[in-house]
């Protein structure tokens, strides 16, 4: 190494030490005049005396530290600083263009680092678990007839499955999970108040197999597992939130669904659990009591340790080291195709074989395909906006310096160094950047939280720190090119421009016009794409919005009750039926109903096979009669809001011991019946076992979600359903239902202080959710048509601007030659009008391109809609009318006389 | 221009400066300075703050390191000591200064004859 090298490395080491060697030089310095003044003094001085000896014979040590510290460290961040302060002055100077180019950049870069944040935390981020790639989420296509299962078909297991997956197919771990309901919550208490959670059941190996550790205590052991021991782990966020991080939080205890579990173990932070959007609070062992059911089933049903033949399981697995996971599949799925049968009816000859497969160990187990779909059309709008967004920046740094290609000659003439003059502009742009940058960062914070909130992600979201350098790079680089070209203009045209240059000569090339043009046009395509897809979205929006429910949830407020100390059939009737007869009577309720799936809620009973008066069903062969069913309680279409069309509502004497009755909707009636006189007719299982009467015929409506279309359904009354362990109570009160609340929450708390209120909320707001993410979708598709609108105009605005002020003395000529204040706006207006309409040529082709495939990729969506087009094109226009006015008024204002003195 | 000069006295330092690092071993800036001072026998007057100017320069190209010690009295005191580089820099300053010393004296002398 040179002695320069080796200098300039010990100057900027001392970078970082400035402080701690300015102490250590003014140590050894009153050292030194220390042992001077004591040598002075051995001399036979006073002490006075010697001292000022000292100091003189030392010298100034003010300037010596100044001298030292100066020479310490480099100069050149002393002039980074001087380059800073005056790219800051240039940038004050013009404060729209510099406010233009942050907010742009806020909102474009900011926008995409948003979108693709929450992207990739859907589509891509891995669970934070050790060694992920190992670690894999076990799927399959199916189970067997004659299984009972979940609902969640692809990922639930048998029991034996588990047990034979474990025990035989040579994969390092398989762990096993079970959610505590169905909507994956328990009542839990800490102190006094009784309150919902989100937890697994989760077998011993869960927390060694996948790997994570505990940020507290310690995790299961199989013992836990074998023993099902009250034990439990919390989540890193319970623990905040329920124990403010205290350290004695172990051995404290935890009621889950009013039994005491001892808390072990706090997980390790980051980590919720293995439920994708849903964070989970806390892990217990597998338990075996009743009340811990897989899902909280009902335990009469079959306890999932023991009932052989329900799939409840879920399940995922670590693979061996070395194996492959198409090697470790293969294994597991010859074990598993002789598991499954477990339990079950042996497997028909040329019946299904159901496949394994291995999903990633990604945070949101890969599952929902619209999702992932629909999120891939906002990523490429978001990515358009960008496109425009990173083309203003680029023509506004194109125009802005092109106006300083004078400065630079002359600043050249007068003998700045070109590499200074670079750097400065370097410096300009990077603190453009930079800026916009630190703005991008903070609208990223805003809109992940929002996007995700409005997602119902409620795990944690955080911005991409990659993405959003990876754009500002590129930014930069662009930046860097572009906002150089007019200081090599003036570098290689030498000084000499300024000797010659005025504002005929120094006019903007016909080249960069054109390229100009060109840049307007493809943003005025991608804009009205944009607002085409859009209008598209809000138009799908606005038509669900408005598609007829079939019954009137307004005033309807709905809330789950699960009773804990309910153990059989009997017990669970009469603790409903009481229930009901209790919330009638509260001042303000017009009627209470139950159901045991919540509509709205996208759940649903499906079943097959029917009877009609011992017939098959008008023309089906019974076993295909596929209909939905749900359980409900007396007066339940009543309550709802349903037309009865025939017969009549369930009432209080369908009792347990009453003739079993059911009711249908129109569409079971005519395609089972073949009539909407369906009353009087018996419908029976293809066994023949059970057999209820037809008491009523409700109009169609929606049952799992709005976007559902009518399919035939069933309603039994539930005392005489079998056992229910929840029920959704729906209540219709007059006014608002939200202000209801209060006072039902104290009644349910008579009945049962330990019992809370599940998911309160209006039904129309369950219905409102059923369509979240297409309205989530349709809004953030309106806010990037409307950034991309105002991105447009600011862009169009500052090069309309830029060249109607570098055109001043041609139109100065025109005036002088005896053009019209009218034909001068003209003129200005016509040149951004034929922009446009080149734009929206080009652009209406690709906006129908762009509308085929959202119709492909998003439900229930129509390509074509006049509407939609004829919006797009006028808000093209209109905008471009706007921001080209203001340059034309000022083109209008350019006074001859002026104009052809200057310069 | 003053930099120039300041810039040859600042060699003519560095180069005792070295010289007596490598002759009596590590030593403080006080040590080095009454050591110069006795060397140049009051012809040489100097600002004994220079020293430490010359001591960073010389330690930034690693000539010389430093170690924190105690000095003879019990005071804590920076020791500085001659690197390898500064050894071999040495040779080569000393060499550098005999022979501009040499063509000086050569071309005084022509000076005095003429």
């Amino acid at each position: 190494m040179t002695d320069q090298a080796l200098t300039l490395f010990a100057k900027l080491r001392m970078l970082f030490a400035q402080r701690r060697a300015d102490d250590a030089f003014d140590e050894e310095v009153s050292a030194h005049l220390e042992m001077l003044r004591e040598k002075y003094q051995r001399e036979g001085m006073s002490a006075r005396e010697a001292a000022r000896a000292a100091r003189r014979q030392f010298g100034n040590t003010t300037l010596l530290k100044q001298r030292q510290r100066e020479s310490r460290t480099t100069m050149f961040f002393a002039n980074i600083w001087r380059d800073l302060r005056y790219g800051m002055r240039q940038l004050a100077k013009t404060p729209i263009f510099t406010i233009v180019c942050v907010l742009t950049l806020a909102l474009g870069v900011g926008a995409n680092t948003a979108v693709f944040s929450v992207m990739h935390a859907i589509l891509m981020k891995m669970l934070p678990v050790q060694d992920a790639s190992r670690v894999f989420y076990l799927h399959t296509t199916g189970w067997p007839d004659g299984g009972s299962q979940t609902g969640s078909s692809e990922t639930s297991f048998s029991y034996p499955v588990y047990q034979a997956l474990r025990e035989q197919a040579g994969l390092q771990d398989v762990m096993a999970f079970i959610p505590m309901s169905f909507s994956g919550k328990a009542p839990v208490r800490v102190g006094a108040a009784p309150e919902e959670a989100a937890g697994d059941m989760v077998s011993g190996n869960y927390f060694s197999g996948l790997g994570v550790v505990t940020e507290l205590g310690r995790g299961f052991q199989e013992k836990d597992q074998n023993d099902h021991a009250p034990v439990v782990v919390i989540s890193d966020a319970f623990w905040a939130t329920h124990f403010s991080r205290s350290k004695d939080v172990l051995g404290k205890t935890l009621f889950i669904k009013s039994y005491p579990f001892s808390i072990v173990g706090v997980a390790a932070k980051g980590f919720e659990g293995t439920e994708g959007s849903l964070p989970l609070d806390f892990w217990i062992p597998f338990q075996s009591r009743p009340e811990f059911n897989a899902w909280g089933s009902p335990a009469e049903d079959g306890m999932y340790l023991t009932k052989l033949n329900f799939w409840c399981i879920k399940l995922m697995v670590r693979t061996a080291p070395g194996v492959s996971p198409k090697q470790a599949l293969a294994k597991a799925q010859g074990i598993f195709e002789r598991a499954a049968y477990i339990g079950v009816p042996p497997k028909k000859p040329g019946g299904e074989t159901y496949k394994l497969s291995l999903a990633p160990a990604k945070q949101f187990d890969s599952q929902d395909d619209a999702f992932a779909r629909a999120l891939k059309v906002l990523m490429a709008m978001v990515g358009l906006v960008l496109l425009i967004a990173m083309s203003n920046v680029v023509m506004l740094l194109i125009a802005r310096n092109a106006t300083r290609q004078r400065e630079f000659s002359v600043r050249l003439a007068l003998g700045a160094g070109r590499g200074a003059i670079a750097r400065q502009l370097l410096t300009e742009s990077l603190l453009l950047v930079t800026l916009g940058g630190a703005a991008a960062w903070v609208f990223a914070l805003f809109a992940t939280r929002a996007l995700g909130t409005w997602a119902e992600i409620e795990s944690n979201l955080q911005p991409d720190g990659v993405v959003l350098a990876f754009t500002m790079g590129l930014l930069l680089v662009l930046a860097l090119v572009f906002g150089l070209a007019p200081f090599r203009f003036a570098v290689s045209q030498g000084p000499e421009l300024v000797l010659r240059s005025s504002a005929t000569v120094s006019q903007s090339s016909s080249q960069q016009v054109r390229v100009g043009n060109a840049v307007i046009i493809a943003q005025i395509a991608i804009c009205l794409v944009l607002l085409v897809g859009a209008g598209l979205l809000l138009g799908n929006l606005r038509s669900l919005l408005h598609t007829p429910l079939g019954q009137n949830p307004d005033g309807l407020l709905v809330f789950g009750i699960h009773p804990q100390q309910v153990h059989t059939t009997d017990e669970g009737y009469a603790f409903f039926l009481a229930l009901q007869q209790r919330l009638r009577t509260v001042p303000g309720v017009q009627s209470v109903s139950m159901a045991a799936n919540r509509p709205g809620s996208g759940w649903s009973n499906n079943s097959s096979g029917i009877v009609v008066d011992g017939h098959k069903p008008n023309g089906t062969e019974s076993a295909e009669a596929e209909y939905r069913a749900n359980v409900v309680g007396p007066e339940y279409f009543r309550t709802m809001g349903v037309q009865v069309l025939q017969g009549r509502d369930f009432s209080d004497e369908d009792t347990a011991t009453a003739p079993k009755v059911l009711i249908v909707n129109e569409t079971f009636a005519k395609k089972y019946l073949g009539t909407l006189n369906a009353v009087g007719h018996v419908i029976s299982d293809p066994s023949g076992k059970e057999s209820r009467l037809v008491v009523g015929v409700v109009k169609d409506h929606k049952y799992t979600s709005i976007t559902e279309d009518a399919k035939p359904m069933l309603w039994t009354v539930f005392t005489q359903s079998g056992a229910s362990t929840e029920l959704q109570y729906e209540v219709r009160v007059l006014g608002n239902p939200v202000a209801i609340l209060p006072t039902l929450r104290k009644v349910v708390a008579q009945v049962d202080p330990e019992m809370p209120l599940l998911d309160p909320m209006t039904q129309s707001a369950v219905f409102a959710k059923s369509i979240s993410q297409q309205a989530l979708f349709a809004r953030l598709a309106g806010c990037f048509g409307f950034l991309a609108i105002v991105l447009i105009a600011t862009g169009l605005y500052g090069t309309l601007a830029y060249r109607v002020s570098r055109r001043n003395a041609e139109i100065g000529v025109r005036m002088a030659m005896g053009a019209q204040r009218k034909e001068v706006i003209w003129m200005i207006l016509r040149g951004s009008l034929w922009l446009t309409a080149i734009g929206v040529v080009v652009g209406v082709p690709l906006a129908m391109a762009a509308g085929r495939e959202l119709e492909s990729s998003l439900y229930g969506l129509k390509s074509f809609d006049s509407a939609s087009y004829a919006g797009a094109i006028l808000g093209v226009v209109f905008v471009a009318l706007v921001a080209s006015a203001v340059p034309a008024a000022r083109a209008a204002t350019v006074d001859p006389l002026k104009a052809l003195r200057a310069d | 221009m003053g930099a120039d000069k300041s810039e040859v006295l600042q060699g003519t330092l560095d180069l005792m400066i070295l010289k007596t690092l490598q002759a009596l071993g590590p030593l403080h800036g006080f040590g080095i300075a009454r050591r110069i001072e006795q060397l140049s026998e009051d012809v040489l007057t100097l600002n004994e703050g220079t020293v430490y100017t010359s001591l960073l320069r010389l330690q930034q190209k690693s000539w010389i390191g430093s170690e924190w010690g105690v000095s003879e009295n019990n005071r804590r005191a920076r020791f500085y000591s001659i690197t390898k580089r500064g050894l071999k820099q040495l040779a080569v300053e000393t060499e550098n200064w005999e022979r501009i010393a040499a063509v000086i004296g050569r071309v005084l002398a022509l000076e005095a004859k003429a």
